[in-house]
């Protein structure tokens, strides 16, 4: 017997989707992930605005990954105009992203995640009980915010990165207080990826390439190379490897152009990225169900809580050297061009590209968002997953499936391609 | 039995920036849902009720069927229904639609199933009636929280009266029009602790066009700075593009007056 099940629209991810799968004999005969967005049409919107109006508008793609859009946005420009930017505009770029990282690592793992291992609804409904954790979530999120605050000018959709700079360097002082408070916030980091490395994750394999940006000097999150176990490539040549498809259901899928499904995001990232960890991340990392298991995507969610560690590490080294100095955004030589850049949003590499007629407007834009490359790698796990938990009842699968979804940490608004996605 | 205000977070289409908005509140969002009984917040919550609400705060705009259903929905279930943040209250930039050739975004049009196919994209009062709406994108997290206090104290919310301008000179800040800087301060709601100015932004207008604005007299200021009639009209509708006077009338009105070029 045949039966088809629509479960509920999913709570804890960002943006709204839900679940479509078809039972048959207690085999899942058909399965579907629908976003439930309707469509902004983002990249038509760019077109005929000013090179400069970028990233303000692109930014509204995405409240959670709007530090991200919005860097991202400025970095292509950059890139089409031939602009490059100081050491301190790439320091203070850089305390911003990770501001962000931290916010929504916190954010993600705490308030989606963590009620999937607790068994509650919600984890301010566990306030009472657990005082401890909410507070530690609070904070964390609560610095993330605040740096976001300083060296941004604003939480969310920030304005104070520019083309080709930085428009308000922050004090001595805001450093100062971003510093210790990140001295004072790091045993809280420690202790997230301790309780993160203790939760028990279903087992699970698959078998998507781990894809992320990569740089020999540094934990790679805002420029370097494309690097999987199998591919390498310079940000500019994406389009050569990598590959966007329409099935017949409109979805928008991605894969390396030999085929290969790939995964993005914090398992990624701590897949290529290893050797560039710092020695307590590396230490937390080996003490985790994350080493030698790379292949289940149910640890994207330790990872994201070794990556807080290192966020706090990365920060603690760079505010070390930075000494703000007052520094004019310069005025960028207006020309045609064409720009690509590639930034780790918290879930993942973001694409943006942007081709300039020579009055600086824009032509034409395609921005590819992480969770719209992970749709399909989150299809072959739910696939591998299913045939094991079908039996147990709606409840059960449905808890599973949207555990598993969640721990790949989609944010559905980012989605802008992400519209129907079918299996099987 | 509780008697707490019963108050849930809803979103249609949007960034969730607004929602966001509300949790970044850190420390008080604990005492948020002491204060109130936050029924709903699907973002953050499983097990959500959406029936019988006191209040209901509705984020993003409709921009497709299921999008109204959900509203109307929400609308039908709730006593006051507050729109959270600029695509809830003005559209905001994916409204930008109606004022782009399709030829810009034609090639994304793809097809869909019936109930995410594409609808004209509104602020949810082009749909429903809306009780309050809390203007920027995003409002400012204290904001909301001050709405959600004031309901729970029985009163009525009210908006900031005042243009950006004022907490900008307030914030101590050099003007950016002074500067050559195309800001919209002087024609928009503040209440935002003109936070974009302060870090050398212009305003964009995200909070809405003040009631009284003398669009004519500022469209001319702008020209007068360089700017270009297509960057103009795009920047004043980039946030609020449906909730402004047509703005092809002024322009010929000034050109006529020999008041621009």
């Amino acid at each position: 017997m045949s039966n088809t099940i629509d479960l509920e629209e999913m709570t804890k991810i960002e943006g709204h989707a839900t679940l479509r799968m078809r039972v048959s004999d207690g085999t899942v005969e058909h399965l579907e992930i629908r976003a439930l967005e309707g469509s902004r049409y983002f990249e038509g919107l760019l077109r005929g605005r000013l090179y400069s109006e970028a990233a303000e508008i692109a930014s509204r793609i995405c409240g959670i990954c709007s530090v991200t859009h919005t860097l991202c946005a400025y970095q292509a420009i950059e890139n089409a105009l031939g602009v490059s930017v100081s050491a301190q505009t790439r320091s203070l770029r850089r305390l911003l992203h990770f501001g962000e990282f931290i916010r929504s690592h916190a954010a993600h793992l705490y308030f989606l995640a963590l009620p999937d291992y607790l068994g509650v609804p919600s984890t301010l409904s566990i306030a009472l009980e657990q005082r401890g954790v909410v507070e530690k979530a609070i904070q964390l999120m609560k610095l993330g915010n605040d740096m976001v605050r300083v060296l941004g000018g604003r939480d969310i959709h920030p304005v104070a990165m520019a083309v080709g700079g930085h428009r308000r360097i922050p004090t001595q002082t805001e450093l100062d207080d971003i510093r210790s408070r990140l001295e004072v916030l790091r045993p809280a980091a420690v202790a997230t990826a301790e309780l993160f490395n203790s939760l028990p994750y279903p087992e699970l394999k698959d078998a998507a390439e781990r894809f992320s940006l990569y740089d020999e000097t540094e934990y790679a999150l805002i420029s370097g190379s494309t690097r999987s176990s199998g591919h390498e490539f310079e940000q500019k040549d994406y389009a050569q490897f990598v590959s966007e498809y329409h099935t017949p259901e409109n979805t928008a899928n991605f894969v390396v152009r030999e085929g290969h499904t790939y995964m993005v995001g914090a398992l990624a990232r701590i897949a290529n990225s290893r050797k560039q960890l710092s020695s307590e991340a590396l230490a937390l990392l080996k003490a985790s169900p994350v080493e030698g298991r790379l292949d289940n995507p149910f640890l994207n969610n330790p990872a994201q809580a070794v990556e807080l560690v290192q966020s706090f590490d990365d920060c603690l080294a760079i505010l070390e050297k930075l000494r703000p100095e007052p520094e004019p955004v310069p005025q960028p030589r207006v020309q045609a061009g064409h720009g690509i850049a590639a930034v780790e949003a918290p879930r993942g590499i973001l694409w943006h590209e942007y081709e300039l007629d020579d009055e600086g407007k824009i032509t034409h834009a395609n921005i590819i968002t992480p969770t719209a490359q992970n749709l399909r790698s989150m299809e072959e796990s739910l696939q591998a997953l299913l045939p094991h938990i079908v039996a147990l009842g709606r409840e059960k699968v449905a808890a599973e499936a949207e555990k598993l979804i969640r721990a790949y940490d989609p944010c559905l608004s980012c989605a802008v391609h992400f519209l129907n996605v079918e299996w099987l | 039995m509780s008697n707490k205000l019963k108050v849930g977070f809803f979103g249609i289409t949007g960034c969730a920036g607004c929602l966001e908005s509300v949790i970044f509140n850190e420390n008080e969002i604990v005492g948020l849902f002491n204060l109130v009984d936050v029924q709903a917040f699907p973002f953050i919550k499983g097990a959500n009720n959406d029936q019988a609400l006191d209040v209901a705060f509705m984020e993003g705009l409709v921009a497709s069927p299921r999008d109204l259903e959900t509203l109307k929905h929400v609308r039908e279930n709730a006593a006051v229904l507050v729109a959270l943040g600029a695509c809830a209250g003005t559209g905001c930039i994916p409204a930008m639609r109606h004022f782009t050739p399709i030829e810009n975004y034609q090639h994304l049009l793809r097809e869909k199933e019936d109930d995410i196919k594409d609808v004209e994209p509104t602020p949810i009062d082009a749909h429903v009636k809306v009780d309050f709406s809390i203007p920027g994108c995003p409002p400012n997290g204290k904001e909301i929280l001050e709405v959600v206090k004031t309901v729970v104290a029985g009163k009525t919310p009210r908006n900031y009266p005042s243009p950006v301008c004022i907490e900008c000179r307030r914030n101590g800040k050099f003007c950016l029009l002074e500067y050559g800087k195309p800001c919209l301060g002087p024609i928009t709601y503040g209440g935002c602790g003109a936070i974009c100015p302060a870090s050398n932004f212009e305003c964009w207008g995200c909070r809405g066009q003040m009631d009284d604005a003398n669009l004519p007299a500022f469209i001319e200021l702008l020209e007068s700075k360089g700017f270009d009639w297509d960057f103009i009209q795009k920047r004043l509708r980039t946030f609020v593009g449906l909730k402004i006077p047509a703005l092809e009338p002024i322009r010929e009105e000034l050109l006529k007056a020999e008041k621009v070029k």
